[in-house]
């Protein structure tokens, strides 16, 4: 399970990677896009990966900690999450705003000669 | 001025008895540098130098500065070089004398730019900055390792330490730097070149700072370290070598100047080389000889720029071929300048003649044997010819000849109080020169034996030695000076500006070309070529270091991994992410032209992500996941409307460089790719740890946080504080969003109105009973109908997952964003403007009132005197729903849903309604169009 | 207990957050009201700030460290914020330059778009975070605040050039976060724990196998403070970026790349502090040489700069580099003048960037570029003699400005009497003097690279700012010659 994801993280980075380096600003959010899921994955995966045991306590019973999932990584990744959000919006916006005033997508705001 | 020249005279008694005056302030103890005065013989002879050229230029200044100029700046300046000067002097650490140093070139910089308006002004004012500026920074290095030689920046001590000093390994770095400074302050060769521009200054300056004073800073810095530095073949050679070439060209130059400030300051550059060269011989009588001749220089040089100074501003001009015949119209002056400039070319019964006697005497000893002592006296020969000869000149030039004709004014005799400070100065010339035992002898003895110590020589300042090989000498360099000048005095009447042969040489073309060169070009160069301005090369270079970074440590240390065990594999799982890497690829291989696959694909990967976080046992992160999902995939999609159309051209054939390009990204992605799997792969099959913190939040979250769901206690509680600054991110930046798209300007070829939308009007065209729009009104009728009626619904689930979420995957944030999935269905369900007509919210007070409210709430725990954030929790029995969980966690949470309703409604609002303003561009534009046709 | 000084640690966060969220009240219109909360916030926060410097700084050498524990959970487990004089010196600072920056855009800057003022403070809010706080992800989430608010202060008023410079910001930007949680995440995933305190005991019991990924989680974080303190070759947005802000969303940027510097600081105690022979001793000579690389990019970039933005710019790179090269030393006394050399050089350059739109308000761009043409041609207009020689008296506003502007100058090419040239005098006499004594030992050839860029740097930015002042009062006639040496 562990090889399967995290080969699935690292081929989530190598397109994010690729893309990022890509001139056109629409390939730079999707990249952006791409290598924040593989990074919530990542923090997530430092909690080691558990099945079927999510990190709710049951009313009335003894809690044992190595039962359940940790989940200080998932709480980092819900903050994460959020603030992954909160860029790529603004991210979106400003490459609008870029092609609006330059009229091109190019990352530098300008087509390269 | 007055004051401090009476202060310092005052001081003599003192200072006569061999004693050393000092004053000690502490100011940054730990550093060595103190605030320490001290006052010697040397450095009272100095003082008096400045307090009293100073006064006499103060004086003379107050006459010869137009009514007009401001001159409140004029004086404070002045007199703040003088006070730093008198600093420098008498500074007792070498640190506190590096700054009073940097002190004098900064105002001289001042004072040399006063007449901003003036180019040459201007021009002057910066090199001399540069110049001098330079050296003083490289007087400090020199300074701070002389400090580090002899463990003290204490002048005393310094001056005790000379064999340490001279033996040390770092001497020939520590004297080549303090060289430097001194050097480019005493304007010597190859630093010269910024005096003569520095005579853009008023002339009370010049004379004061360009002769008096600050030029002797230089000379002033190598006396005072000459017991410590002195005596080797480096010292020699280098100040040596230079002295005498400045002595020479500077004489050389000063002849053929047509300006009569010009000459004077190549003038003042030779006999600063003369007093370097007496320096770097060594021998104390030479250094005795330079101190005399500091003083001399300084008289007679002052009062001969006051002379050129009153002839300027009498006559108008100061080019000498303009002038002459000056002595009909101001005899005093005229004299007065005769007898300072017989001074400067060492006529006897006058005090130049007196220290240049003694320096002819100096060369002829046998210093080191080397070319350059053998050729000393035949050296200081020629450049006493020259001395005679631009002296002559000057005289000859300006005073005698034929009357002056086309000068812009009629000259007569300044006022008598300008011309007293020269009337003074001569004055002085011709006591020290007659008597010179009985007026400056003591004075100078004390100055000598403070800077020698028990090392003072023998020596007699009389005028007649009897003949010797000095005098004759002197009478060769006297008469061949004058038959120099007959020869030359005809070309000299109308030659160019600058000495034949040398004229191309000019240092300040040099200096500006090498300037240009070094500080532009080079600059340039260095910036384009370690810098971009591009964004490609920029993520390239910050992900590779970053690839880097990361890799090192599994690089250096030979770590070996274990082999991947492919028992255990789930091959559900395997397939789900078979498909989440294809559609990462094609999300990256399609992105270029075909943005909405790429979208989607990169949902795709997104969804596995989500189904991945539920097979690991978090759901919260799923539920979040995925409605995070939702509203980015829209604001995406609304978005794309406004990015250019592209084509897929074929143009895989592109240039090679491109290929390369892409290959070596095609590299960095594919190592970061890996680097990142295994990193990840070494993380988590290393062995899960016991003692994380996480041991601790799933003990305490229901007994102390009053929930079952750790996650979202974790959240509100424990690390609410993360929580706290999140929200304040996703209200920043919608705030941001808002901001930008205010000022949105579509790109001019994606105003239109879609394809399809243009294409639906063409068919209301078409049939006459329809309206302009009534299609696109209709279209998708029956699933809009559906998302208006869910509205309330989806407000229930919101609520539910808000109530559930300390106990069950849920929470405000989730809350927030069902909330603002269920408005923004509105907008998809009736149009954006039927919407922004019938509603009103208002998303930024939604976004004011949730972040209060969680700092309120985390304020509210001060009352019971407990830290920011801390909750309390009870359940509460609610009749029909049963027992509820309330934690002041909660109204935080509520906080939490009511800026994220704000945050995310404000985003996708403001996009959505630029599909309003394009269409407002539209018509308006439209509507134009037709008027004019 | 005593309340007040205790919850007062936590105010230079919550003052600018409620002053800000407040001000979303008011309608846009109501700018008078708006602009009097936040200077009040501002006045608050400096006064918070100085007597949190009061509390932190006491006469014993050690200094008063204060935790805040929020929440009232027991120390390692949640997050808190930690007081001790370093980090009250940068929230002393901090409200410093928030002080004349806000001032400065009640002028017109905060007309140019909306909620200017929310912003401003938030990045104020985020700024004092990131220096109070002691766990590590709690770093990440201020940064992360502080960088919202910084990406809508660059982009404050629109505009072509501001748009095109705040792109290439926020790429690399979003890249040093996604870097930043990379490095946090590898580090709680063998450490178990984020926060600070806790860390440093932590790392000499870990494992040798989790060592490795420990050092390549701080490396990925190193590498993300790095981009943010503006290490060269990581720090090409930089220029571009301040020098396309609003002139106070400069000002008060001066700070952000020092933030990066600060957590470097902190962190490299954190890591390197127990233990001396920690391989990582590799990573600060990276520090050191890439600080002078840095040094010397600056350097070239202020000769090469044509306009003054752009060399404030290119200063703030010198300064980090300077800063860079002195903690790679790792050495007390070089430490303590790249300090106090960092609130001089803050100081000075938000200062420069608010005197840069005075001075260029009135002049036409071509002007300092034909100070450069000029050189290159050396021709200087032969006017000497025809130019009256009375001296033209200077209105007294440009007066101010032309002393404010030298000031500046002489302050960050570390000329005396101004406290640059204390700050480089201090980092050289350590250098050289390391052991105080100042007898029989070596000077190690590190010590003269940084010595030899120390001066050509300041030696730069005295050749830039002489070629600007000549510029700008290479005037034409109609406008008052804005003077800077008088």
């Amino acid at each position: 399970m562990e090889l399967i994801l995290s080969l699935g993280i690292g081929v989530l980075v190598g397109s994010g990677v690729w893309l990022l380096l890509r001139p056109r600003t629409f390939q730079v959010i999707i990249g952006l896009g791409l290598i924040s899921y593989a990074v919530n994955l990542f923090i997530f995966s430092m909690g080691r990966l558990v099945a079927d045991k999510p990190p709710v306590t049951q009313a009335g019973t003894r809690i044992d900690p190595a039962m359940l999932a940790d989940p200080v990584p998932q709480a980092l990744v819900l903050t994460a999450i959020v603030i992954g959000f909160a860029t790529t919006a603004l991210f979106l916006v400003i490459l609008l705003a870029t092609r609006g005033l330059t009229g091109t997508d190019h990352v530098d705001g300008r087509e390269p000669d | 001025m007055f004051a401090a020249f009476a202060i310092v005279a005052i001081l003599y008694p003192f200072i006569s008895e061999g004693e050393v005056l000092r004053s000690d302030i502490e100011w940054l103890p730990a550093q060595g540098l103190n605030f320490t005065l001290r006052m010697d013989g040397f450095a009272w002879m100095f003082s008096m130098l400045i307090t009293g050229i100073g006064f006499l230029v103060v004086l003379y200044a107050r006459y010869y500065m137009s009514p007009r100029d401001p001159v409140p700046r004029f004086f404070s300046f002045l007199l703040a070089f003088a006070g730093a000067m008198q600093g420098m002097v008498i500074a007792g650490n070498l640190i506190l004398l590096a700054i009073f140093w940097e002190l004098t070139s900064i105002f001289s910089f001042l004072l040399i730019g006063y007449w901003h308006h003036n180019a040459a002004a201007r021009e002057g004012a910066r090199m001399s900055l540069i110049i001098t500026g330079t050296g003083g920074l490289c007087l400090l290095a020199g300074l701070i390792l002389t400090g580090y030689i002899v463990g003290s920046y204490d002048l005393d001590s310094v001056l005790a330490a000379g064999n340490a000093i001279r033996e040390h390994e770092l001497y020939v770095p520590t004297l080549a730097l303090i060289l430097l400074g001194a050097l480019t302050k005493s304007a010597q060769f190859p630093f010269h070149f910024w005096l003569p521009n520095a005579m853009a200054a008023p002339t009370p300056v010049s004379a004061y700072l360009h002769s008096a004073t600050m030029v002797k800073a230089g000379v002033f810095l190598l006396t005072r370290l000459w017991p410590v530095l002195s005596g080797t073949d480096e010292w020699f050679f280098i100040l040596g070598l230079a002295g005498m070439s400045t002595l020479l060209l500077g004489a050389y130059f000063a002849i053929f100047q047509r300006d009569l400030k010009g000459l004077l300051a190549y003038s003042t550059i030779s006999h600063l080389g003369l007093i370097t060269t007496l320096l770097s011989l060594g021998s104390p009588l030479a250094a005795v000889a330079a101190i005399f001749h500091m003083v001399n220089h300084a008289t007679f040089k002052a009062s001969l720029f006051m002379a050129a100074g009153i002839i300027d501003h009498e006559a108008g001009t100061r080019d000498m071929r303009k002038l002459s015949g000056l002595f009909s119209y101001m005899p005093i002056t005229a004299t007065l300048a005769m007898v300072a400039s017989a001074a400067m070319a060492g006529v006897p019964l006058l005090n130049g003649f007196l220290s240049k006697e003694m320096f002819f005497a100096e060369t002829l000893g046998q210093h080191s044997s080397s070319m350059l002592d053998e050729m000393l006296p035949y050296v200081a020969t020629i450049a006493g010819a020259f001395a005679v000869t631009y002296s002559v000149r000057f005289i000859h030039t300006v005073f005698f000849g034929p009357k002056p004709q086309e000068l812009p004014g009629e000259p007569h005799e300044p006022p008598h109080w300008m011309r007293l400070p020269i009337e003074f100065l001569v004055l002085a010339c011709l006591i020290v020169g007659i008597i010179p035992g009985m007026t400056i002898g003591p004075y100078l003895h004390t100055a000598v034996t403070s800077v020698l110590g028990d090392r003072t020589p023998q020596y007699s300042l009389a005028i007649w030695h009897g003949i010797s090989t000095p005098l004759i000498m002197s009478m060769i360099a006297f008469i061949s000076g004058i038959l120099l000048y007959l020869i030359l005095k005809n070309y000299l009447a109308r030659c160019e500006d600058g000495p034949p042969g040398l004229n191309r040489l000019k240092g300040q073309h040099i200096f500006d070309r090498m300037l240009v060169t070094l500080s532009w070009r080079w600059a340039r160069w260095l910036e384009e070529s370690f810098g971009t301005h591009r964004l490609q090369p920029q993520l390239f270079l910050v992900i590779l270091i970053a690839l880097i970074a990361g890799c090192w440590p599994f690089i250096t240390t030979d770590s070996s991994f274990a082999l991947p065990s492919l028992t255990g594999i789930d091959p559900v799982f395997a397939l789900l992410w078979g498909t989440g890497m294809a559609c990462a690829l094609g999300a990256a291989y399609q992105a270029k032209y075909h943005r909405l696959a790429a979208l989607i694909l990169m949902g795709g990967a997104g969804l596995i992500t989500c189904i991945t976080f539920v097979w690991f046992s978090a759901p919260d992160l799923a539920v979040t996941q995925l409605l995070v999902e939702i509203v980015t995939t829209v604001l995406i999609l609304l978005g794309l409307r406004w990015l250019p159309k592209r084509v897929e051209k074929i143009d895989i054939a592109s240039t090679l460089t491109a290929k390369a390009r892409r290959l070596r990204d095609l590299i960095l992605a594919i190592s970061c790719g890996s680097g990142m799997m295994l990193i990840a792969y070494h993380a988590m099959t290393s062995a899960p740890l016991h003692d994380s913190i996480a041991r601790f939040f799933v003990e305490q979250a229901y007994p102390e946080g009053g929930g079952h769901n750790v996650v979202n206690v974790i959240l509100v509680d424990f690390r609410g504080f993360d929580t706290f600054g999140e929200i304040t991110v996703l209200g920043i930046v919608a705030l941001t969003v808002y901001a930008l798209l205010r000022r949105f300007r579509p790109a001019p070829d994606s105003i239109d109105i879609p394809e399809q939308q243009r294409r639906q009007n063409a068919f209301d065209d078409d049939h006459p009973e329809r309206n302009i729009g009534e299609t696109v009104h209709d279209y998708l009728l029956v699933p809009s109908v559906i998302m208006q009626w869910m509205f309330p619904f989806i407000i229930l689930l919101a609520v539910y997952l808000f109530l559930r979420g300390h106990d069950l995957p849920g929470g405000g944030f989730a809350a927030g964003i069902t909330l603002a999935i269920g408005l923004l269905l509105q907008y998809l369900a009736s149009g954006t403007r039927q919407i922004e007509d019938r509603l009103h919210i208002m998303p930024i007070r939604w976004i004011g009132f949730g972040l209060l409210l969680a700092a309120l709430t985390g304020m509210g725990s001060w009352l019971s005197g407990f830290p920011f954030l801390t909750t309390y929790s009870t359940y509460l029995e609610i009749p029909l729903i049963g027992q509820l969980p309330v934690a002041t966690a909660l109204f935080f949470d509520l906080g939490v849903l009511l800026l994220v309703v704000g945050a995310t409604a404000l985003m996708l609002l403001a996009i959505a309604h630029q599909s309003t303003r394009s269409y407002r561009t539209r018509t308006t534009e439209s509507a134009k169009t037709g008027e004019e046709t | 207990m005593n309340l007040v000084p205790e919850h007062l640690i936590i105010a230079p966060v919550l003052i600018p957050f409620i002053a800000g969220v407040v001000l979303l009240f008011f309608e846009d219109r109501a700018r008078s009201v708006k602009a009097v909360v936040s200077i009040c916030a501002t006045v608050a926060l400096l006064a918070v700030s100085v007597m949190l410097l009061r509390m932190a700084h006491t006469e014993e050498d050690s200094g008063r460290i204060a935790v805040y524990l929020l929440g009232n959970w027991p120390p390692p487990f949640a997050i808190n914020l930690v007081l001790d004089r370093l980090s009250a010196m940068m929230l002393v600072l901090t409200a410093l330059l928030a002080l004349p920056s806000l001032v400065f855009s009640l002028a017109r800057w905060h007309k140019a778009g909306v909620h200017f003022h929310t912003l401003f403070l938030l990045l104020l809010m985020g700024l004092n975070g990131a220096f109070l706080t002691g766990d590590l992800f709690n770093l990440f989430v201020f940064f992360e605040i502080m960088l919202a608010a910084s990406y809508g202060l660059v982009l404050h008023g629109s505009g072509l050039l501001r748009v095109k410079a705040g792109l290439h910001y926020i790429a690399i930007n979003l890249v040093a976060s996604l870097l930043f949680l990379i490095g946090v995440a590898l580090i709680y995933g063998v450490t178990g724990t984020l926060n600070m305190a806790d860390l440093a005991l932590r790392i000499p019991q870990i494992s040798e196998a989790n060592r490795i990924m420990l050092e390549s989680g701080a490396a990925i974080l190193g590498v993300a403070f790095l981009i943010k303190a503006g290490m060269w070759p990581l720090n090409f947005w930089l220029p571009a970026t301040y020098a396309a802000a609003p002139a106070p969303s400069a000002a008060i940027f001066a700070i952000m790349s020092k933030v990066g510097i600060y957590v470097l600081l902190r962190l490299s105690l954190l890591f390197f502090g127990n233990t001396p022979d920690f391989p990582e001793n590799m990573s600060l000579e990276i520090l050191f040489y890439s600080g002078l690389a840095t040094i010397g990019f600056g350097t070239a970039g202020v000769l090469a700069s044509q306009t003054l933005g752009r060399f404030a710019g290119f200063s703030v790179l010198i300064s980090s580099g300077t800063l860079l090269a002195s903690l790679g030393l790792v050495h007390n006394g070089v430490t303590a003048g790249a300090l106090f050399y960092l609130a001089s050089s803050t100081l000075a350059i938000s200062a420069l960037f608010m005197l840069i739109e005075l001075v260029e308000r009135g002049q036409n761009m071509a002007s300092n570029v034909l100070a450069v043409t000029m050189e290159a041609f050396g021709d200087y207009d032969e006017e000497m003699a025809d130019e009256e020689i009375v001296g033209v008296a200077i209105p007294r506003t440009i007066a101010v400005l032309g002393t404010c502007f030298a000031a500046c100058a002489i302050l960050l090419a570390g000329l005396p009497p101004l406290s640059g040239f204390i700050a480089k005098f201090v980092i050289l006499n350590a250098l050289f003097n390391p052991d105080e004594s100042g007898q029989a030992h070596l000077i190690p050839a590190t010590s003269w690279w940084l010595l030899a860029l120390l001066i050509l740097s300041g030696l730069a930015t005295l050749i830039a700012m002489s070629r600007s002042a000549s510029a700008r009062s290479g005037h034409r006639r109609s406008i008052p010659p804005c003077q800077e040496y008088c």
